[in-house]
C-alpha cells in the first residue's frame, strides 16, 4: 500500500474533526460575507411588497424541528416583512411532527420583535390532519377547516379573518415545506384554485421546485438558508429599523460557507489521490 | 363479505369525486366532494391512534421479554406518557406571565434540539463521504463534479469572490438543466401514481385488504 493510497483510506474521524473546526471557526469569528440576492427570493420578495396594508396571506408551517435552522428563518423574515407593510397571516400547519410548534414558536418571535398582536395582526389557526384534504376543502371555506384558532378562539370571532373565506380572499399562500407538502401546494391550491403560491425549503429539497418555478406554478423559491438569508437582506435592506434584530439564516451561511470549502477540499483532494494511486499502481505493474 | 365491502366502499369513495369534477353542480359537489374531504380529515386523524396503539404494543413487548435494546423502549414509553400527558391536560404556547407551557417547553428546549443535531449530523457524513465516494472515473462522474462544485461554489458567498459569473452559472444550472431532470421525474412519478391509483380504483391492487 503506497502513501497515496493511505491517504484515500484516511479514518472518517479525522474528516469529522476538520469539519467540526470548520463549523466552529465561524461561529466564533464570524465572517460577514456580502449576501448575492438570487432571481427566485426577489420575485418572492416583490410580490409581498407589492401588497397593499389590509391584503392577507396564508403561511404554512409544514416542517418540524430537524428543519428549522433552515426554515425558521425564512419564516422570521417574512412575518417582519408582514408585520412591517399591514399585511394579514393567517398561519396554519399541515406537517405532523411539530408543525403547529414551530408556528407557536415563530409567532411568539415576532410578538417579541415587532409587538405584533395575535388576532388582529395574524392568527394561527393551528393543525389539521391530512393535508390534501385540507387544502382543498379551504378553497370552498376555510372555516370548515379550522372552526377555532390554536388557542380554541372561534373563527368568527377572529378581528383579522373578517372578510376571509376562502383562498379568493388571500393574496398569496407561502409553504415553508418539508417533503411533499410542497408539491401539493402547487399542484392542489395553485393548480385548482389559481392563488399565487411561494415556497421555502430546505437545501435539499429546493431543485425540485425550480421545475415549478420555471413553469409559473410558484412564483418563487426560498431554497436553503441561503434563501433564508437573502430574504433577510431584502428585508434589512427595504426596512432599515429591521437591521437590529437576529438574522441567523446570515449568520448561519458564515458556517455554511466555510463547511461547503472543506467538502469542495476533500473531494477534490480525494480525487487527486484517486488519479495518484491509479499511475502508481499502473507504474508499479 | 369481508372482502366485497371494503372493495366496493374503495372503488365507490374513489369514483365519486371523479364523478363530482365532471358535473359541477352544488349538490353534487357538496356531497361527493367536499364531504369525502371532510371525512378524510377525519379518518387522517385515526392513523395517530393506530400508530400509537402499535408504537405502544411493539415497545412493551420488548421491555417483557427484555429484548436487545429494550432500555430504549422504556425511554421512549415514558417520553410518549409525558408529552402526550403535556398535550392532553395542558396548553400550547405562552401562559400570560411569560412562561411556556410543558408541552411547548419540552418540545423546544428538548425535542428541537435533539431533531436539529441529528439532521446537522448529515453535514459530517456528507464530507466523508464524498471524500470516498465521488470520483472522476469517466465522462459522466467528471461532468457531475463540475457540475457539483460550481453549484456548491454558487450556493456560498465565497462563489461570488472567485468570479461574479459564478453564482449566475449555478442559478443557470439550477433553472434549465436541472429543472428538466426535475420534470422528467416528476412526470414519471406522476404516470406512476395514476396508474397505481387506478389500479386501486378499479380494484386491481387491493393494499386495504392487507394484501394484493
Amino acid at each position: 500500500m503506497n502513501w497515496a493510497h493511505k491517504l484515500l483510506l484516511i479514518d472518517r474521524r479525522i474528516i469529522f474533526v476538520v469539519v467540526f473546526v470548520g463549523a466552529l471557526i465561524p461561529i466564533i469569528w464570524p465572517i460577514g460575507l456580502a449576501v448575492q440576492i438570487s432571481p427566485p427570493v426577489k420575485a418572492v420578495f416583490d410580490r409581498v411588497e407589492a401588497m397593499k396594508p389590509g391584503d392577507a396571506i396564508m403561511l404554512s408551517f409544514d416542517y418540524g424541528p430537524s428543519d428549522g435552522p433552515e426554515l425558521d428563518p425564512m419564516a422570521n423574515s417574512i412575518l417582519r416583512h408582514c408585520a412591517k407593510k399591514g399585511i394579514k397571516v393567517i398561519g396554519v400547519s399541515l406537517f405532523p411532527l411539530g408543525g403547529v410548534e414551530m408556528a407557536i414558536a415563530r409567532f411568539m418571535q415576532l410578538d417579541t420583535d415587532l409587538k405584533a398582536r395575535n388576532g388582529i395582526d395574524y392568527v394561527n389557526l393551528g393543525y389539521k390532519d391530512g393535508a390534501p384534504a385540507p387544502m382543498k376543502a379551504m378553497g370552498d371555506r376555510i372555516e370548515s377547516v379550522f372552526p377555532c384558532d390554536a388557542n380554541g378562539v372561534p373563527y368568527s370571532e377572529i378581528p383579522v379573518l373578517e372578510g376571509i373565506r376562502s383562498y379568493d380572499d388571500l393574496e398569496l399562500a407561502i409553504s415553508l415545506a418539508t417533503s411533499i407538502i410542497g408539491e401539493w401546494w402547487i399542484n392542489l391550491v395553485n393548480a385548482q384554485f389559481g392563488i399565487d403560491v411561494a415556497l421555502g425549503t430546505t437545501a435539499v429539497s429546493a431543485p425540485k421546485y425550480y421545475a415549478f418555478m420555471e413553469a409559473k406554478q410558484a412564483i418563487g423559491v426560498l431554497g436553503g438558508m441561503k434563501g433564508g438569508s437573502e430574504y433577510e437582506e431584502l428585508v434589512a435592506r427595504a426596512y432599515p429599523d429591521l437591521k437590529g434584530l437576529s438574522r441567523s439564516a446570515t449568520m448561519g451561511m458564515d458556517v455554511q460557507s466555510v463547511v461547503h470549502l472543506v467538502i469542495i477540499f476533500f473531494i477534490l483532494f480525494g480525487n487527486v489521490m484517486f488519479i495518484v494511486t491509479k499511475r502508481m499502481t499502473r507504474g508499479a505493474n | 363479505m369481508k372482502r366485497q365491502v371494503p372493495i366496493m366502499l374503495a372503488i365507490t369513495a374513489s369514483f365519486l369525486p371523479v364523478i363530482a369534477f365532471f358535473f359541477p353542480n352544488a349538490w353534487i359537489n357538496e356531497w361527493f366532494n367536499r364531504k369525502l374531504d371532510e371525512w378524510m380529515v377525519i379518518i387522517a386523524s385515526f392513523a395517530f391512534l393506530l400508530g400509537i396503539v402499535s408504537m405502544v404494543q411493539v415497545n412493551l413487548h420488548k421491555v417483557r421479554r427484555r429484548q436487545k435494546g429494550w432500555i430504549f423502549s422504556v425511554i421512549i414509553l415514558v417520553s410518549f406518557a409525558i408529552m402526550a400527558s403535556c398535550g392532553l391536560f395542558g396548553a400550547q404556547g405562552e401562559r400570560e406571565n411569560g412562561t411556556l407551557y410543558p408541552f411547548t417547553w419540552i418540545f423546544q428546549f428538548i425535542y428541537a434540539p435533539m431533531q436539529a443535531t441529528m439532521f446537522s449530523l448529515l453535514a459530517f457524513y456528507v464530507a466523508s463521504a464524498s471524500y470516498r465516494a465521488f470520483r472522476v472515473k469517466n465522462m459522466e462522474a467528471s461532468l457531475l463534479l463540475i457540475g457539483a462544485l460550481i453549484i456548491m461554489f454558487g450556493r456560498i458567498p465565497f462563489g461570488a469572490l472567485i468570479h461574479p459569473v459564478v453564482p449566475d452559472l449555478a442559478e443557470w444550472i439550477m433553472r434549465f438543466p436541472n429543472a428538466a431532470a426535475q420534470r422528467g421525474i416528476i412526470i414519471g412519478a406522476a404516470l406512476g401514481a395514476a396508474s397505481m391509483s387506478i389500479r386501486v380504483m378499479v380494484g386491481i391492487e387491493r393494499p386495504y385488504l392487507g394484501k394484493s
